[in-house]
């Protein structure tokens, strides 16, 4: 959304002098908010409320980009409080913490490893976090390096001493790493430095208030490549100032949060912080740092943040194609149905419950439902039995029946000339599966 | 839509009746049935030709509160009279309304301020109705400003465009579509908009159908309220129908039930 | 600088429903359970109240399971006694409450007879005494037959029976209106039949608008969580807004569908790039129930005792204040 009218006239001069060719300075600003004149009409505008006016036009949250080539992570330009009202852009960086006292060349190595393969797409974990404990600048930097030189992922530099980040930005500034943290005590040092080399920058604060303070300092050194941190760690505050965090940006356009969000895990147990994690996944955290490391960690919440990320209006579709469920030999039934994702996933499960092994041929319909496919003509004796033939169904059963939703019970003569195959009509809601499934093959 | 019931005014002969004989049953009546089919508000007007509106307001006021929860709307140009109603009103009223020129504002929403209630606005002053849609939104703005130099939000503001008799001022129509949609971009929050539905119909046959296909065509332009006949059962339904498809309530069966027993 | 909080102006708030009844209320609960009351988005204390804190159920079933191996270490023991098994769920770890899924009631199965299922459901209700879930087998024609005797031989215990669906909605009711039980309603990840299904049962009893609890269908992480995490965050912001239809409780059975999927159970042997099996699968299952508690569940329905305990701790952490 624009500016209003209200917000307009509070720049303008209050003059009512006519000059703009409206009557009055509000009816001015009106014809301003709906597009319909220009701000250089009137000739006495500040160069302040200009820049003020500018600055709210732009868009509520900036992008922030974090590293370098293949592994730019992208973060901000969200622009909602709930996926279903748009979709949310940016996934969360997920950025997995090495310290400079632990064994990091080892955990460096097995970060690499974090990366999984499902339902036909591939998840990443895309950030590295490097964390000064040892408070020696000399190992910090040694680290970083390491660190550096096992993976191209995104960085993190986490520590509050500028002396640390200098020492550390001379070795990897040009992977455009994220520092953490500004901070009210080494802001000026730390904005230079991130000014300098270019690096974005997380101002950290010590509670909303503080943050908002310290973002306009920040910018005010000329700097707005920025993530915020309202320094909070318990998980509940974390939850309330993230989506404050969201909500002023979006809906009041409140500049000094007009930026992407990190959350940092505190707790100790590994399952305990995964959950943490998710939380601030849920909720409007651009970037998530936690010590979590194994697979098995990872795996579910890259998975959720690949489920949260999905464009809701977009149809999601499973991988075309021939699914067994459970032990399937050359007697087990066929059922067909399309590739939308959640009618794809319903079938499945009522196959399965009915307990007897089944295949599933999953025809490509663009991810849309039956009955729109069939509309559509995605869904028609043709792709069915081309999907056969793909699948090479011929092979893999004796019998020569597939179960066809009761919804387009009509295919079934077109369908039995086209492919040669006897269709069965099945139920018309996949509820009623593991009923017939039982009446015809158990 | 937010649905104010247009029923008791002393217009209506019933009504006018019993204010005169001060006999409650006939206010009480439409008091209920009003409420029962779904209106969220309950506009009280003691009608034109009243020799005490003071009184009469008061009278009004109290009965209606003996059977109805509902908040009320203060209809009048006496703003005495609204005064008086706004003391006994037992939750946050409505007042109905101000246009935009200088003395009534100020007497307007001083008393809004001070008794917590929402103002209808309308969009004319001295000079009285105008046709262009931008000259609406001009006045709209300046009482969206005045109301704020009192401390009343835009949110607390009912924005009424005006509408003229669609058989006498055809050339209207677009322009107050066009004016609901802008006084939308006046401040954030955005003054709500209301219209007296019926106005639009005076004089012409067909008067219901010509009411719902205009609070339709209102609601997608951004119209959040209207005062109307809440008895009008084709009007109801097609309000719920137009919440539906502007995906403002969530679709079920019964919507049409669900939309009419929300208050009850 | 002072930052204005944003708080949500909400017209109205979720339905409480109280689960259970103790002694003076006509059952044998030590205590009572009330769930919903929200009158702010999940866990966003700062803008209203969440007077409950949502609970966590375990999961019995009436026979052996088919379960992954990975459970036998927690309940092998008890596999063969519900009501031990019951008890071992609310001691040893910590459920709020019990759900019993009369799964051996399927024909097809071991076709239990309605007063057998009674029986057991009496059992359970000896053996433990903190609110109780009584779902039947999955198989409508049979489950019908099991409610009326079930809500009878607990009559006074104010159970959560379930499921209602829009198809079949009717048996369940009526046991639930003549015996004082609490219904679960539940669609098929669809939120208008969700709130038609609602509407229906109110029509039967105007009284049962406070003994209703939506099951608006959990899917599993990564099988489609993100549709029913969308329809439970808009009938949350449905119920806050006033829609009275949408403004119950809402329950899930987060373990019941983490398990059913593959990335919970394939053995790490046969999937070594996923990590460790039990692990993975306690996490699966947790962060689908993490994912569930942002959108606003009420009621989780879990299977892993170290999920629930993870759980807990997360509802722990995100029931404390955070005003400003
Ligand atoms: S020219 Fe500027 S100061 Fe003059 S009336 Fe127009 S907006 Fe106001």
């Amino acid at each position: 959304m624009g500016l209003t009218g209200l917000e307009i006239y509070k720049h303008l001069p209050k003059t009512n002098c006519k000059e703009c060719g409206s009557p009055t300075c509000l009816a001015f600003a009106m014809a301003l908010a709906s597009g319909k004149a220009e701000l250089s009409a009137c000739p006495y505008v500040t160069d302040e409320a200009k820049e003020a006016l500018d600055s709210a036009a732009a868009p509520p949250i900036k992008k922030v980009t974090v590293g370098t080539g293949d592994h730019v992570v992208e973060l901000g330009e969200e622009t909602e409080l709930f996926r279903h009202d748009k979709r949310f852009f940016h996934p969360t960086g997920v950025a997995v913490l090495i310290s400079d006292t632990e064994d990091s060349a080892a955990k460096a190595e097995a970060f690499n490893d974090l990366e999984f393969d499902r339902v036909g797409m591939h998840y990443v974990t895309d950030m590295v976090a490097v964390k000064c404990d040892s408070g020696d600048a000399g190992k910090f930097k040694a680290t970083v390096e390491a660190v550096a030189g096992k993976t191209e992922k995104a960085m993190v530099l986490m520590a509050e001493d500028p002396a640390v980040i200098e020492g550390a930005l001379e070795v990897v500034a040009d992977r455009k790493p994220l520092i953490h943290a500004a901070t009210g005590d080494n802001y000026e040092k730390m904005t230079e430095l991130a000014k300098n080399k270019g690096c974005p920058l997380v101002v950290k604060g010590s509670d909303l208030h503080n943050t908002a303070e310290l973002v306009e300092k920040v910018v005010a050194l000329g700097y707005k490549e920025l993530v915020l941190d309202s320094g909070a760690r318990e998980t509940s505050q974390v939850l309330a100032d993230l989506t404050q965090f969201r909500r002023l940006a979006v809906r009041k356009k409140f500049r000094p949060f007009g930026y992407p969000a990190i959350a940092l895990t505190t707790k100790e147990d590994p399952r305990e912080e995964v959950i943490q994690a998710g939380v601030y996944l849920s909720k409007y955290a651009d970037v998530v740092v936690l010590k979590a490391c194994e697979k098995q960690q990872l795996l579910p919440l890259l998975s959720w943040r690949q489920n949260l990320y999905t464009d809701p209006q977009k149809p999601i579709a499973v991988e075309a194609g021939l699914y067994e469920v459970g032990e399937a030999g050359e007697e087990s039934p066929v059922y067909v149905t399309t590739n939308f994702s959640l009618t794809y996933f319903i079938v499945e499960g009522e196959v399965e419950s009915s307990r007897i092994p089944s295949r599933i041929l999953s025809v490509d319909t663009g991810g849309i439902s039956v009955l729109t496919a069939y509309a559509d003509n995605k869904f028609s004796a043709e792709t069915i039995a081309e999907a056969i033939k793909k699948a090479g169904l011929e092979d893999k059963v004796k019998h020569r029946k597939l179960v066809l939703p009761g919804h387009v019970a009509v295919l079934k003569g077109t369908l039995e000339e086209e492919s040669g195959w006897e269709v069965m009509v099945g139920p018309r809601e996949a509820s009623g599966i593991t009923k017939y499934a039982k009446e015809n093959f158990g | 839509m937010i649905i104010i019931g247009e029923r008791i005014n002393g217009m209506f002969k019933d009504i006018g009746g019993a204010i005169k004989d001060r006999d409650p049953a006939p206010v009480q009546e439409w008091a209920r049935k009003q409420e029962y089919n779904g209106a969220h508000y309950l506009d009280i007007n003691v009608g034109p030709s009243s020799a005490e509106p003071v009184e009469a307001m008061k009278w009004l006021v109290e009965v209606t509160q003996e059977v109805s929860d509902l908040p009320l709307c203060l209809d009048s140009t006496k703003y005495d009279a609204i005064e008086a109603g706004l003391k006994l009103c037992k939750q946050p009223a409505m007042i109905n309304s101000v246009p935009a020129e200088m003395p009534k504002m100020e007497r307007v929403f001083a008393m809004a301020a001070e008794h917590g209630a929402e103002v209808i606005c309308l969009a004319m002053n001295e000079e009285g109705i105008p046709k262009d849609a931008d000259i609406r939104v001009g006045l709209a703005a300046e009482l969206v400003a005045t109301a704020d130099a009192f401390g009343i939000t835009p949110d607390m503001l009912y924005i009424d465009p005006l509408v003229l008799p669609c058989n006498v001022a055809q050339d209207h129509g677009p322009e107050v579509m066009r004016t609901l949609r802008e006084i939308k971009v006046i401040s954030d929050p955005a003054p709500k908009t209301t219209v007296g539905l019926s106005n639009i119909s005076q004089g012409t046959k067909n008067r219901e159908l010509i009411n719902r296909t205009f609070a339709v065509m209102a609601m997608a332009n951004g119209l959040d309220s209207a005062i109307a006949d809440a008895c009008d059962d084709e009007l109801m339904a097609a309000v719920a129908s137009a919440r539906i498809i502007l995906d403002m309530d969530i679709y079920c069966d019964s919507y049409v039930d669900v939309f009419k027993q929300r208050n009850r | 600088m002072a930052v204005e909080i944003q708080k949500e102006k909400y017209r109205s708030k979720v339905g409480e429903v109280v689960l259970g009844a103790t002694k003076d209320q006509g059952g044998t609960r030590s205590h009572t359970i009330t769930v919903g009351g929200e009158s702010a988005l999940p866990f966003l204390h700062f803008e209203g109240e969440i007077p409950n804190r949502p609970v966590v159920a375990l999961e019995v079933w009436d026979m052996v399971p088919d379960w992954n191996p990975c459970f036998e270490q927690y309940f092998g023991d008890v596999y063969n006694d519900p009501a031990a098994w019951a008890k071992k769920c609310v001691d040893e770890y910590g459920a709020d409450l019990i759900q019993v899924r009369l799964k051996s009631a399927d024909p097809d199965l071991n076709d239990t007879s309605p007063e057998d299922c009674a029986a057991t459901v009496k059992k359970i209700l000896e053996a433990v005494s903190v609110p109780v879930i009584v779902i039947g087998c999955g198989k409508a024609e049979k489950d019908n037959t099991l409610y009326t005797p079930i809500a009878e031989a607990a009559a006074g215990e104010n159970l959560v029976m379930g499921v209602g669906e829009l198809e079949n909605y009717k048996a369940v009711t009526s046991a639930c209106m003549a015996n004082n039980h609490v219904v679960i309603a539940q669609s098929p990840i669809d939120i208008n039949i969700c709130k038609q299904l609602n509407i229906l049962i109110t029509e039967m009893s105007p009284a049962m608008s406070t003994r209703i609890i939506i099951d608006p269908t959990v899917a599993a992480l990564g099988y489609g969580i993100e549709y029913s995490y969308s329809i439970m965050e808009r009938a949350r912001n449905g119920a806050l807004q006033g829609d009275k239809m949408l403004g119950m409780p809402m329950y899930g059975n987060a373990g019941f569908e983490s398990w059913r999927v593959k990335e919970a159970n394939i053995l790490t042997e046969e999937q070594p790039e996923w990590g460790e099996q039990e692990e993975r699968g306690i996490l699966w299952e947790a962060t689908t129930a993490m994912a569930y508690l942002q959108s606003g569940i009420d009621i989780l329905v879990m299977r892993h005792p170290e999920a629930l305990k993870v759980i807990k701790g997360n509802i722990d952490d995100l029931m404390k204040d955070n005003s400003y």
